[in-house]
């Protein structure tokens, strides 16, 4: 590819989205999370810890940016709507927002990576591969989201962190992550390639509901749906369609609009093309209490 | 005065670092070169397989002669050739499950019960004292990949045994060696990340007859759009095993 070819030639090169050269098929997985149904109890959060074997960092290491939640809730608050200029939790509550790592098709992490410890792979999933990862933090830096951790001590061996008889109820199917590599939320991979198994053995795609993430089983209002977005029957796809929310592009039509819509769906940071594949509903109350 | 001399610093500073730059490039392209030099000169080993590739021996708490059970017939003496049985008919569960998990005793005990000839050797004896004392026998692992990676026997045993028809002892062949002429296993292939990816790498094809209608998707599987082979069907791309990170790491 020369430059004059690449100049002349420009708007065969140029991409707008990833996805445009390298279609999902037969996978893609999807999220969509209704504010309106969260209420903020933590239990994702919660499952999250116990299925990925993320530690416990404790009080003192939290307080210096050193936690670990792949899954956390964002609290919000309103102005405090009596009171303008007031106090800076007004009566009406938080509003939570569960944040996660967003998969993101053209993911922001992937390009800055020096050693590709963190790539796209065919189902649209941002990986990350501890082995490679030499804990620059390029991709922690780089990502819109916050949501990539990193282990700043040996946790493992940590006997704060796991006790021995904690070392029990690690999931084996994760790895332990050690000092100086950078995590996130996996989608809950585990769960995907064994479901990816079961159906290729017995020589069909994965169904809708075959897999749950952690945090959606945990759930307690069905806030969050994960499926297959290009499976045209999944909840998580027709939520999509419903919400009018476009996975490839970087302004939604729906907003474009004269007037607006009142569709709900909505994705974080859109407009920094990054296309994440989680999508938000919006809250419908105004005020909580 | 105090501003000329400020300038001064600034352009000092600037020197320097500009200098320090510079040596760390230079120095930067020394490594570049010692290092490509250094591959150019590794590249002449091509072969994935070497001597060096051989595993420990492994201690067995009872010296199981693989050759003896799996081994080819002996046409001139019976007694001492080998009886051919399916590696899956003791490694039962490479089949069923991710891990091939280790044969428990009775299927031992179930076979050598009605072998009176052998009933007196003393690994049989051996054998039948863990049964009556009701103690599993210690086999030790040989083939020990590491924690972080995803293998799963059963994907591979339903690709190639089933879908494509080879013999067992072909298919576990590939990652196992000739276990049919070891006594006690031993590791023959490297089992690591190069040694898997080229297989992977290799143009199986996916769309094996009878094989499993994966679609387009084994077009996935290659990370570029592979070149469509004359006259071929968009359904018979070849295609490689899974090569994407997460495949295989956790």
């Amino acid at each position: 590819m020369s430059v004059t070819n690449l100049l002349e030639n420009w708007s065969q090169f140029r991409h707008f989205h990833p996805v445009d050269d390298k279609p999902h098929d037969p996978y893609k997985w999807a999220m969509s999370i209704d504010l309106d149904t969260c209420t903020g109890c933590n239990a994702c959060s919660v499952a999250c810890f116990a299925e990925n074997n993320i530690p416990v960092v404790g009080k003192d290491k939290f307080e210096h940016g050193q936690q670990m939640h792949w899954m956390r809730i964002e609290r919000y608050w309103d102005e405090d709507v009596s009171n303008p200029g007031g106090r800076d939790f007004p009566d009406q509550g938080a509003q939570f927002l569960p944040m996660m790592c967003q998969q993101c098709e053209a993911a922001p992490c992937e390009t800055v990576c020096p050693v590709a410890a963190t790539n796209h792979t065919p189902d649209g999933l941002n990986s990350q591969i501890y082995n490679r990862c030499i804990g620059s933090r390029y991709c922690s830096a780089n990502c819109p989201f916050k949501v990539r951790y990193f282990n700043w001590y040996d946790y493992p061996t940590d006997d704060s962190v796991w006790p021995a008889e904690m070392n029990q109820q690690l999931n084996p199917d994760v790895s332990v992550r050690s000092k100086g590599v950078m995590e996130k939320c996996t989608f809950c991979v585990q769960r995907i390639s064994a479901a990816k198994v079961t159906a290729k053995n017995e020589g069909r795609l994965v169904h809708e509901g075959e897999i749950q993430t952690a945090c959606q089983q945990a759930c307690p209002t069905n806030a969050i749906t994960f499926g297959n977005l290009v499976d045209t029957e999944s909840r998580v796809h027709k939520q999509w369609e419903a919400q009018r929310v476009e996975i490839d592009k970087d302004k939604q039509e729906k907003d474009e609009e004269k007037g607006g819509t009142d569709l709900r769906g909505y994705r974080i940071l859109e407009e920094l093309r990054a296309y994440p594949s989680v999508m938000y509903l919006e809250r419908v109350r105004e005020s909580a209490v | 005065m105090l501003g000329c001399l400020l300038t001064w610093v600034d352009c000092l500073l600037g020197e320097l670092l500009t200098m320090y730059r510079f040596i760390r490039f230079s120095t930067l392209l020394v490594g570049l070169f010692v290092a490509i030099s250094g591959f150019a000169a590794d590249s002449t080993v091509a072969t994935l397989t070497t001597p060096d590739d051989l595993g420990p021996e492994v201690k067995q708490p009872i010296e199981f002669p693989h050759n003896r059970h799996a081994g080819n017939h002996n046409p001139t003496d019976p007694t001492k050739g080998g009886m051919e049985i399916d590696c899956q008919y003791c490694h039962t569960y490479a089949r069923r499950s991710a891990v091939a998990g280790i044969p428990p005793l009775q299927k031992c005990i179930g076979c050598h019960k009605s072998i009176d000839s052998v009933r007196e050797t003393p690994r049989i004896k051996q054998l039948f004292e863990a049964w009556d004392a009701k103690k599993p026998i210690e086999w030790k692992k040989v083939h020990d990949l590491p924690d972080f990676v995803r293998f799963n026997h059963e994907r591979h045993i339903k690709r190639f045994v089933e879908q494509q028809n080879r013999p067992t002892q072909e298919a576990c062949g590939y990652c196992h060696g000739d276990v049919k002429n070891m006594t006690v296993a031993r590791r023959q292939k490297s089992l690591s990340m190069g040694w898997c990816a080229s297989c992977h790498e290799k143009a199986h094809s996916v769309t094996a007859p009878g094989g499993t209608p994966i679609g387009k998707q084994a077009y996935w599987y290659t990370f570029q759009k592979p070149a469509a082979a004359a006259g071929s069907t968009p359904d018979a791309i070849k295609a490689q095993g899974p090569n994407d990170c997460w495949q295989c790491h956790k």
